[in-house]
């Protein structure tokens, strides 16, 4: 009796010269991701474990315990949160319409729309900052304006939270509405007009159509601006209270003003493994977007 | 049960006039097609009729009531649309309760209803399959359950078998009129497979540039098209130009007997292949066989005749014909298009019979 043996096509010695052009042509960025981040940031977590007592170095929750027994670290933590929060509340809410609008609309008003959502994109976020002082601050433009037109009683976001947010969802706009738009694209007129048809009105098509079709998008938005709010510095730095304070500030100032490095090191690793959380959840949802793609 | 007008209707997208001043009723539980080329405004005059465009000018009534300005979501009517419109995210079963549920029915009477839609369009037991896992003909067999369900009083379909295969099209347009006459519903059907709309059809509007051609029987759409776009596009026609004069016309080099009241002049003079039979010594028009097609029964035949041009015929099996031999044909009946006539007249030969292919 003999047997037949088939190699696999991966076997084939053009299919590993093909692998291994493909794993040089990748290993430069995943070298240096493993230097410059992968590294440093596993010796930090290392570190933020482990206790040094008169020289004898053991494990030990003690700076985490610390940094949560600590009234002004929660709170800026618990403070981060919320403006996460609001901000990406507000996100998705001033992005949906326009997105919506960008995709159902034609002509040259949405054209201009358009342009004018991506605009922020090319605003560096120090010069935001400044702009929104001298529009939203104490005598600004817009207290002179509600001034000449005979509101009084302007109260400036400036130096308070709600400045953040309004900072944060301003340099947000472009990406999120690219990203809904995108996949907003992908739902077929059909679809909506079906639902139309059987009785649907704007309401219920967005709730039980298009929102579902688009969750996938939806999610990739949520995740990347969390992340990106969630470390945000010059924003809150430059319009946001002295205290509370958002972890990216905490962070600087525990670092650079306070000399205190071992603390902004149990910061950033508490920063980061939340923020590792939510890049799983886009990690996950990009995973399965593609392998839906390869089933199509 | 309804009965639709369509008043004087017309669209225009910016210079374009889509739809041409459209007139017509469709009657209670009648099927009608409407047929005609791309672009022709076919679809364009559905999507009036269900709402999603705003007509430029005239009306539709539903049982003489006037529909035009209420939105697509207040419509008594239901559309099956041409693909990709089954809610990819919803089973079976919600796709075809999302419309019950708006109308804010009990859960027991959808269930009900949800039920006896799927074993209307044999697919009792799929309910919890999502669209992904079902063939493009269950699709469109869901998507027309969806429709049903909700004894819409007019129910629209827009070539909704166009992207399914041959076999499968026939198929279903089988169940689809099956359905139509089972439920008595007043049902409108836009294709451009002319096949299609003749084997479907109570009555056909051909329509070309955006205006109706003509609106009939099938039968009498094929036998006497009204203007010579449909002579051309209903079925395969001999188009032959030809002079009238002395109470004959002038085919090439060979005589026909002229219908009575033709004015002189040119003229196209319009064959089937079907009114063309073989012999005619001394009268029949000569030739050479071009072209054999077999399309199973019976044989499609392309014959050069010197100074009229190509003449397509039918033929069963027998005789045996092949490319290159001399054929000898001898219309038996025919229709002739004047250029300011609204409709042709026709001359069919003493003891013509219809031809048996």
């Amino acid at each position: 009796m003999t047997t037949q043996t088939l190699s696999p096509k991966t076997d084939s010695p053009r299919q590993w010269r093909q692998a291994a052009f493909a794993y040089l042509l990748v290993a430069p960025p995943l070298l240096l991701m493993l230097l410059l981040i992968f590294i440093p940031a596993l010796q930090s977590i290392a570190r933020t474990l482990t206790v040094d007592v008169d020289g004898q170095v053991g494990f030990s929750f003690s700076r985490y315990v610390a940094f949560f027994q600590d009234r002004i670290s929660v709170s800026n933590l618990m403070f981060t949160f919320q403006v996460v929060f609001l901000t990406l509340a507000t996100i998705f809410v001033v992005c949906f319409p326009l997105a919506l609008y960008l995709r159902f609309a034609q002509g040259r008003l949405a054209a201009a729309v358009q342009i004018l959502a991506l605009f922020p994109l090319f605003v560096p976020g120090i010069i935001l900052c400044y702009a929104l002082i001298r529009f939203l601050g104490t005598r600004g433009t817009l207290e002179t304006i509600l001034n000449v037109v005979g509101v009084s009683g302007y109260r400036t976001p400036y130096l308070k939270p709600e400045a953040i947010i309004i900072g944060l969802v301003w340099e947000s706009i472009p990406f999120t509405v690219l990203v809904l738009t995108a996949g907003l694209r992908q739902v077929n007129d059909s679809l909506i007009e079906s639902a139309r048809d059987v009785g649907a009105n704007d309401w219920t098509i967005f709730r039980r159509i298009i929102l579902p079709l688009i969750m996938r998008p939806v999610l990739i938005a949520f995740s990347l601006n969390f992340l990106g709010i969630f470390g945000a510095y010059t924003v809150p730095y430059l319009l946001g209270p002295a205290a509370p304070q958002m972890m990216g500030v905490f962070m600087q100032q525990t670092f650079g003003q306070y000399r205190r490095p071992d603390d902004a090191e149990t910061q950033a690793v508490i920063t980061f493994i939340i923020c590792s959380l939510v890049g799983l959840l886009y990690v996950r949802t990009v995973a399965k977007q593609r392998i839906q793609q390869e089933n199509e | 049960m309804a009965r639709l007008d369509i008043v004087q209707l017309t669209k225009q997208f910016g210079g374009v006039t889509a739809v041409d001043a459209a007139q017509f009723t469709v009657n209670d539980n009648e099927f009608m097609c409407i047929l005609g080329p791309s672009g022709c405004g076919k679809s364009t005059l559905l999507r009036m009729v269900a709402g999603f465009e705003a007509p430029t000018s005239g009306d539709i009534r539903i049982d003489g009531e006037t529909i035009a300005a209420l939105p697509a979501n207040k419509r008594p009517t239901a559309m099956v649309f041409q693909k990709y419109t089954l809610w990819p995210h919803m089973t079976v079963y919600d796709n075809i309760a999302f419309g019950l549920g708006l109308r804010r029915l009990s859960r027991s009477v959808i269930e009900q209803k949800v039920k006896e839609a799927l074993e209307l369009v044999s697919l009792s037991g799929y309910e919890a399959r999502y669209p992904a896992q079902l063939s493009g003909g269950q699709q469109q067999r869901v998507a027309l359950a969806r429709a049903i369900v909700l004894e819409p009083k007019i129910l629209l379909l827009d070539e909704p078998f166009s992207s399914l295969d041959a076999i499968l099209r026939v198929r279903l347009r089988e169940e689809l009129k099956r359905i139509q006459r089972r439920l008595k519903i007043t049902a409108i059907f836009v294709t451009h497979d002319q096949e299609e709309a003749l084997s479907l059809a109570d009555r056909i509007a051909v329509m070309s540039g955006g205006r109706i051609e003509q609106l009939d029987a099938p039968s009498t759409i094929y036998s006497t098209p009204s203007t010579l776009f449909v002579a051309d596009f209903i079925g395969t026609m001999n188009l032959l130009q030809a002079t009238a004069a002395g109470g004959e016309l002038r085919v090439g080099d060979y005589r026909l007997p002229a219908p009575a009241g033709l004015k002189e002049g040119q003229v196209t003079v319009a064959i089937r292949p079907e009114d063309v039979v073989l012999g005619g010594e001394g009268t029949g028009w000569r030739g050479t066989v071009d072209q054999v097609m077999d399309l199973g029964h019976y044989r499609k035949i392309i014959a050069q005749i010197p100074g009229v041009g190509d003449v397509k015929i039918y033929l069963s099996k027998m005789p045996d014909v092949s490319e290159g031999a001399p054929i000898t044909l001898n219309p038996q009946r025919w229709l002739v298009y004047q250029p300011d006539a609204a409709l042709p007249l026709e001359y069919r030969r003493a003891g013509a019979v219809e031809a048996a292919v």
